[in-house]
């Protein structure tokens, strides 16, 4: 019989600030279901330093086979200084471990979206509406819109989970290729402030 | 009475750095004119002369993207032969990044000291009263002074070899507070060497062939006026607008980079020159 294969999602929330919206709408069991339905068995969850409390009151009431969890795996973890590039791999398809490509869902932060867009997974970006001089809706907004990642609000996660799916059929390579015409680059510019000589 | 005690230190603070200010704003308004134009570069420089690099880190998002940049560009530690990072105290994050990617360069042993890292004061600590941020943004703009100089106390190991001038050649930044004060003294730097090449214009332009020599003695007009190069690249994530550093930075840095075609364009005023539009240049 064969097994079913490994799909996870992971999520994360970023290190600076907390975001309890986004926390709160992936532990629930609405959000459980999707994942479910579109072949997902586990759910990592990055969750800030102030996170803890709620996911382990989550998981202290939903343990591993409650219903609400339709069968997903969960866990989770704070935050790490060395980065999150082990988890974002763990996203990738490897056939050998019988894993299929899973998905990254973003808090808006450039270091972590730069992260994801690097391994080339689907990537579902977040902006947290509680930041000020929110910039964060305007780069998620345009990623959406040059093919990079599915843009949602915290509420709307269960759909943005299937414009994931399509996303993952015509995903754009990155960092994006460079043709002819191209720009001269950070390496031009430095070497025009050099001052060489030809 | 007892506020109007409390407040006198706090008060002098800021007409100090009222004074300041004004002084060197009067200074900058003075070569606004000049520097808000492109300046170009004359060639001046051997293709195979060596390069000092300073980085300004700024903090968590922007020392990633930084370093993105940085691996981009694959650098070339035998073309950029010395390096200095500049970070804000308490950055240990940065100084690390910064570490760590020096240990993927190749071709450079960690016995040969092609790098250092230098630590600045903050402008203004978090939680700071406004009262005394004036003083130690002061503080931190002539740190950054001693850095550009070379007479910071973290930088007493110099190789000299390695390091004809005492100036770094190129300054990149991608923000925040601590890129603004190391390109205003950078300007300032530039600012003393160019009014030194109206003094004494025969030492200005010496003939291309006798560069070496003038490379030679650090202390020359033409080592200052053409050194301290200073390229600032605003955040991936700036898509629509610019950050503070940047619109503060946008007349002031030689070069001014955007990674957005909405961003390309912008002006600090009219004629003033443009932010660049270049494409990506993080991975």
């Amino acid at each position: 019989m064969a097994q079913k294969p490994t799909k996870l999602c992971f999520v994360t929330v970023g290190a600076t600030a907390s975001f309890h919206l986004l926390l709160d709408s992936i532990l629930d069991s609405a959000f459980m279901e999707s994942l479910h339905q579109h072949g997902y068995t586990h759910l990592l969850i990055q969750y800030g330093k102030d996170g803890q409390p709620v996911f382990d009151e989550f998981t202290a009431k939903r343990p591993f086979g409650h219903p609400d969890l339709y069968g997903i795996a969960l866990d989770g973890f704070d935050f790490k200084q060395s980065g999150l590039d082990y988890e974002m791999r763990l996203t990738k398809a490897k056939p050998s471990e019988s894993r299929v490509s899973g998905l990254v869902i973003s808090h808006a932060g450039s270091g972590s979206i730069l992260a994801a867009l690097r391994f080339g997974v689907p990537l579902v970006v977040v902006p947290n509406p509680t930041l000020q001089d929110n910039h964060q809706e305007e780069l998620a907004e345009v990623l959406q819109q040059e093919g990079y990642a599915v843009w949602s609000s915290y509420k709307e996660l269960s759909s943005a989970l299937e414009r994931a799916e399509a996303l993952r059929a015509r995903m754009l390579t990155w960092p994006p290729v460079r043709g002819t015409n191209r720009k001269k680059g950070l390496e031009g510019v430095i070497s025009e402030e050099m001052g060489y000589l030809d | 009475m007892a506020l109007l005690y409390y407040s006198f230190t706090g008060l002098l603070a800021w007409l100090l750095f009222c004074g300041a200010l004004g002084f060197i704003t009067a200074i900058l308004c003075l070569l606004s004119r000049g520097a808000s134009k492109n300046t170009s570069v004359p060639k001046w420089r051997s293709q195979n002369s060596s390069v000092h690099l300073l980085v300004v880190l700024g903090s968590g998002g922007h020392t990633a993207e930084m370093f993105s940049m940085l691996r981009r560009i694959k650098l070339d530690p035998a073309k950029y032969t010395y390096r200095t990072y500049v970070v804000s105290s308490g950055d240990n994050f940065s100084a690390t990044k910064a570490s760590e990617f020096e240990s993927t360069l190749i071709g450079c042993s960690a016995e040969s000291q092609s790098y250092n890292i230098v630590t600045v004061p903050r402008a203004r600590r978090v939680h700071q009263s406004y009262l005394t941020a004036p003083l130690s943004t002061l503080q931190s703009f002539y740190s950054c002074l001693l850095v550009l100089r070379g007479l910071h106390p973290d930088q007493q190991v110099r190789p000299a070899d390695l390091l004809p001038s005492p100036y770094p050649d190129i300054i990149l930044t991608n923000g925040p507070a601590t890129a603004v004060c190391v390109i205003l003294a950078a300007r300032l730097l530039r600012l003393y060497h160019s009014c030194l090449g109206v003094l004494f214009p025969r030492r200005m332009h010496p003939h291309p062939r006798s560069m070496a020599g003038a490379a030679a003695d650090g202390m020359t007009p033409l080592s200052g006026v053409f050194r301290l190069r200073t390229i600032f690249v605003e955040s991936w994530a700036r898509v629509a607008t610019l950050s503070l550093s940047g619109k503060i930075l946008l007349p002031f840095a030689d070069r001014f980079l955007v990674q957005w075609p909405a961003l390309g364009g912008k002006k600090a005023w009219w004629g003033a020159k443009k932010a660049e539009y270049v494409g990506f240049l993080v991975d």
